[in-house]
């Protein structure tokens, strides 16, 4: 967990009906859409043979079979594992918005995938006897991933942005500044370029995209499309400090987040070991719902802000940042 | 790097966004090859005319300081860190000898001027 150097204020919870909010709605529209798909391939048991394909090799042929019970129970249980998970995330850590929006896109996208896995997996086996004669299984799983983004999307949306909580409190007093003259305007700006975790996003497109590539599974070239999307985004950001506040964009415009300056209850600099506290580099969640900012280890800009909210962005001269930020959060009192 | 602005100050805008970037290379904060911000970023940030902006980038590639290119912006030059080193270094030593003669910074930085508008 990373340290401040100051005393730390009583704890904010008045992001938790939020977060419990969304927590269940999520929670519910993912179980609900594992459900139905278990239920609508449950009412096809008598079309189906009397074991169903689970599991389908690299030549595209089935390679594994169980009862329709059991391979219905297998999605259902994932399902239910991966959206109580994520709705435990946002129970717990769900302090920003951002995090809450991720858990509600992730729950719905999670259930409709199993969804039309577990559907488009057994319709094909309609009318069969035998399940070895299944058919191919990569375009099932494309659609798979790709029809469930819709909901994921409208759902992220669905999930209210930040409340604008302006601090009530001066900007804490051991908190560094910069020596501003009162007419002064100052803006900090820095690139950062993302870390090691641009090799593992390079890694995993080349191994998703050779997968399908040796497997002749085409529609699975969607994988390495979406990643290739993803990194690209996740190349280069810029931070700024300015008298709105603090801006952390992506040179693409997306994915971003803003502070604005009056929610700002002391900007510091910290060390961050990306896989310790956050799990990995990125755009993460770590402990205590702060949101990392985290595309490498090392120097860190700390802001905490109203709301029981915490930010963490690694870049150089971060101290800068900090000082310039408390400064004109200062000034936004 | 940080940029300010003081629009009280009597000196032109645009001259000031000027001096910060000659000074920003000048201590390493700024290196050959680096990309400004866009004039509209930094027109925003500081809540200022975008042409003030345009102008300083303007008289900065007229320095030889940048160079501007459509689509990646301005652009440092490689080049212009030469002999940077030895300049600091030996205004390391100049303040250190204003320090011993008793100098006021304001002094020190006005027989500078003095010397370097020779």
């Amino acid at each position: 967990m990373t340290r401040t150097p100051f005393p730390t204020a009583p704890a904010d919870v008045s992001w938790r009906p939020h977060a419990r909010r969304v927590a269940l709605w999520s929670g519910v529209a993912g179980l609900v859409l594992v459900l139905g798909g278990a239920l609508v391939a449950l009412s096809w048991r008598s079309e189906l043979p009397s074991t169903v394909a689970s599991h389908w090799g690299s030549d595209g042929h089935p390679n594994g079979f169980s009862s329709l019970g059991t391979y219905v129970a297998v999605l259902v249980v994932t399902g239910v594992l991966c959206v109580a998970g994520f709705s435990a995330i946002c129970w717990f850590w769900g302090h920003a918005a951002m995090t809450r929006r991720m858990v509600g896109a992730s729950s719905v996208w999670i259930g409709a995938f199993l969804a039309v896995i577990t559907v488009g997996s057994l319709w094909n086996q309609r009318g069969l006897t035998d399940a070895a004669h299944a058919s191919d299984h990569g375009g099932v799983v494309a659609l798979a991933i790709l029809v469930p983004l819709v909901p994921a999307v409208v759902a992220a949306l669905l999930v209210p942005g930040d409340p604008r909580i302006a601090a009530t409190a001066p900007v804490r007093v051991d908190a560094a500044r910069t020596p501003l003259a009162p007419s002064e305007r100052a803006v900090w700006l820095r690139r950062v370029r993302g870390g090691p975790g641009l090799v593992v996003g390079v890694v995993a497109i080349a191994v998703t995209a050779a997968a399908a590539v040796l497997t002749h599974l085409w529609p699975l070239l969607v994988v390495p499309v979406l990643l290739t999307a993803l990194l690209a985004s996740f190349t280069e950001f810029e931070v700024r400090v300015d008298a709105s506040g603090l801006h952390v964009r992506s040179l693409l415009g997306w994915p971003r987040t803003f502070v604005p300056a009056d929610e700002v209850l002391a900007a510091s600099t910290t060390t961050v070991n990306a896989f310790a506290e956050f799990g990995g580099w990125g755009w993460r969640v770590g402990r205590g719902g702060r949101i990392g900012i985290v595309p490498r280890s090392g120097e860190a800009l700390l802001v905490e802000r109203t709301g029981g909210r915490s930010l963490v962005v690694t870049v150089d001269d971060a101290a800068t940042g900090a000082a310039l930020l408390n400064t004109l959060a200062d000034r936004a009192r | 790097m940080i940029w300010r602005i003081d629009p009280t100050s009597g000196a032109p805008v645009y001259l000031q966004l000027v001096s910060q970037v000659h000074v920003a290379l000048a201590r390493g904060d700024l290196t050959p090859g680096e990309r400004l911000p866009s004039a509209r970023e930094l027109a925003e940030s500081l809540e200022l005319n975008m042409h003030t902006v345009l102008h300083a980038y303007q008289q900065l590639r007229d320095d030889g300081v940048i160079e501007l290119r459509r689509g990646r912006g301005a652009v440092v030059v490689a080049g212009t860190a030469h002999g940077r080193d030895h300049v600091r270094t030996t205004l390391a030593a100049y303040a250190a000898a204003a320090r011993d003669a008793g100098l006021s910074p304001e002094a020190a930085v006005a027989l500078l001027k003095e010397e370097m508008l020779r």
